[in-house]
């Protein structure tokens, strides 16, 4: 390719590439800014685990069978269940611990449910400085259940 | 030692480091030596040669990969990769784990194409364990590992494009990412880390509004886009100049230095798992497969470029012959394999990924070997670079396409 060839093919490949970014220019950029407006979550969209309560008893779905606990591949669901004065089970969690910071979001604690009790929410704005303010206690997950959209999806269903 | 090193009268024994890295450094109290590094060996003595870190924290470097350069002026004389800062431990930490929690692991392997290692995984896991996926998983994973293929290599060429100085170009890549991550989080419920397939199948099925929304997309990508990005880059006469010739690997060498994906095809081999060893429904889809005719950069630039077309057109085939019925197979929530093993491979956007799964008959792996093709590309970082100038090293890395997390595991 001679000299006279290379300078044509710059001076085109100019035009062609500012042909394209001049036309982009009259296009509605398609970024948002960030902190003051939000993009909205799509349907099913997954952050964090929480604990869902019953609409009509208000408490708790969980019965602390432990199965997400041991479906949980990082382990990061600590679970106690309750007991009575007398040492007895009882069907509902005295501690239920989800370690954020391990947590890998992949739905299986969901899936393994068979109790409906839990429930992916779309809360993402959850960073801390302290590693330890990322350990959601039962009441934290109940709390962001009751302020997030929340949604199971599990099972092969459409969505 | 440092007698025969004539050139230098003050220079320290071998494997005595001195130089730049202690010089002035507060507390040693000595004046600045000159800037020598003591491992180099008796050729180098003489020149004027300045070794450089590229990485681990470098925009032009794709992860944290560092790269540790012998400079004579701006000529590359020798380059050595150092990986291992992104290390997790992956194929030990899922000896201990069930088999339904690798999957969602592996993505965090190579994050730009989860659903291919999932596959991977998936496969492996399934043919061990006599599980048969039901025939719309087996299209629907299909269709998602091309959707992965193109968001990867959008990311490829607006990367490499901004490793050769051009930034618009990355800009147009992530408008096109943008809808696609969007389309992502529809179907999977996350943008990049999807977690999406099960052993026996799929998490959920998809809706028919969304996949006439992945039909606009593509049509989208084709008719608009895919034209856009070759005039803005793979057209230019600066990039041409920057790319051609720069960078170069033989057939032979990439064979021998255990080469997949584009950077083989880049040579003009035509091996692609999806035709030479097909899996899930690849055999019934029709797909031409680019080749290259050189092997250097823009060879394997323009092999991604066209696989982007490919991917279009095997998701058109999919859209038109996707079957009805569940996704999920019946599966046990104990998934148990037995003995023996198995080594599944699919074709990610960067290559051969391979996993090779060990069984002893019980819920989780004996042993899971992880084959990332990235891995086996950054050994050929010394044979394309060494001789040119440092700006053709950092576009020949460009051009390997490596994601640090698959290299380090």
């Amino acid at each position: 390719m001679g000299l006279f060839d290379r300078v044509w093919n710059a001076a085109k490949s100019m035009a062609v590439g500012h042909a394209i970014t001049i036309r982009e220019m009259f296009h509605r950029p398609v970024t948002v800014r960030y902190p003051e407006e939000k993009p909205p979550f799509e349907r099913g969209s997954r952050s964090v685990p929480v604990l869902k309560v019953n609409e009509a008893t208000g408490l708790l779905n969980c019965v602390a069978c432990g199965l997400c606990e041991r479906s949980c591949p990082p382990s990061c669901i600590e679970i106690v269940q309750a007991v009575d004065a007398a040492g007895k089970k009882k069907p509902w969690p005295e501690t239920f611990e989800l370690d954020l910071s391990h947590c890998m979001v992949c739905n299986l604690c969901i899936e393994a449910c068979p109790f409906d009790a839990l429930e992916m929410a779309d809360v993402v704005e959850l960073s801390s400085y302290q590693v330890q303010d990322l350990i959601f206690s039962k009441d934290q997950l109940t709390e962001l259940w009751k302020t997030s959209k929340a949604l199971r999806v599990a099972g092969g269903e459409r969505i | 030692m440092a007698d025969d090193r004539g050139a230098f009268p003050q220079a320290p024994a071998r494997g005595v480091r001195s130089g730049a890295a202690m010089a002035g450094h507060p507390g040693t109290g000595s004046a600045p030596e000159p800037v020598l590094d003591g491992d180099a060996p008796p050729e180098d003595v003489g020149r004027r040669l300045m070794t450089v870190n590229v990485g681990p924290q470098h925009p032009s470097t794709h992860g944290v990969l560092r790269l540790i350069v012998t400079l004579d002026g701006e000529t590359v004389v020798r380059v050595v990769p150092d990986i291992g800062y992104l290390h997790r431990n992956f194929e030990k930490i899922v000896e201990g784990w069930a088999y339904p929690g690798i999957v969602p692991f592996s993505d965090r392997n190579d994050y730009l194409s989860a659903i291919n290692n999932e596959i991977a995984v998936c496969l492996a896991v399934e043919r061990l364990a006599d599980i048969e996926i039901p025939p719309r998983a087996s299209y629907l994973r299909v269709l998602f590992s091309e959707l992965q293929r193109i968001l990867s290599h959008l990311l490829f060429y607006g990367t490499f494009g901004m490793d050769l100085g051009a930034f618009s170009p990355f800009m147009y890549a992530f408008r096109e990412r943008e809808v696609a991550y969007t389309l992502m989080e529809k179907a999977t419920g996350a943008r990049m880390l999807y977690g999406y397939n099960r052993i026996g199948g799929l998490r959920n099925d998809v809706g028919d509004e969304w996949l006439r929304e992945l039909e606009g997309f593509l049509d989208y990508v084709e008719g608009q886009a895919w034209p856009e990005y070759m005039g803005l880059l793979i057209d230019n006469e600066i990039y041409r100049a920057r790319t051609i010739g720069v960078g170069r690997i033989t057939q032979e060498q990439a064979i021998a230095w255990g080469a997949s994906g584009p950077m083989l095809r880049a040579t003009g081999i035509p091996w692609d798992l999806r035709k030479t060893a097909p899996y899930l429904c690849y055999d019934r889809l029709e797909f031409d497969v680019p080749v290259g005719k050189n092997g250097d950069t823009y060879d394997s630039a323009m092999v991604r470029m066209l696989e982007i077309k490919e991917s279009i057109r095997i998701i058109r085939q999919v859209l038109r012959a996707l079957p009805s019925g569940p996704v999920l197979a019946k599966v046990r929530p104990t998934v148990r394999t037995k003995p023996g093993d198995y080594y599944s491979r699919v074709e990610s956007p960067r290559g051969e990924v391979g996993v090779f799964l060990v069984s002893d008959g019980g819920h989780k792996p004996y042993r899971l070997k992880w084959r990332a093709p990235s891995f086996c590309h950054l050994q050929m970082v010394p044979l394309m670079c060494e001789g040119w100038k440092i700006a053709d090293m950092i576009a020949a890395v460009g051009s390997l396409d490596v994601v640090m997390g698959e290299v380090d595991r």
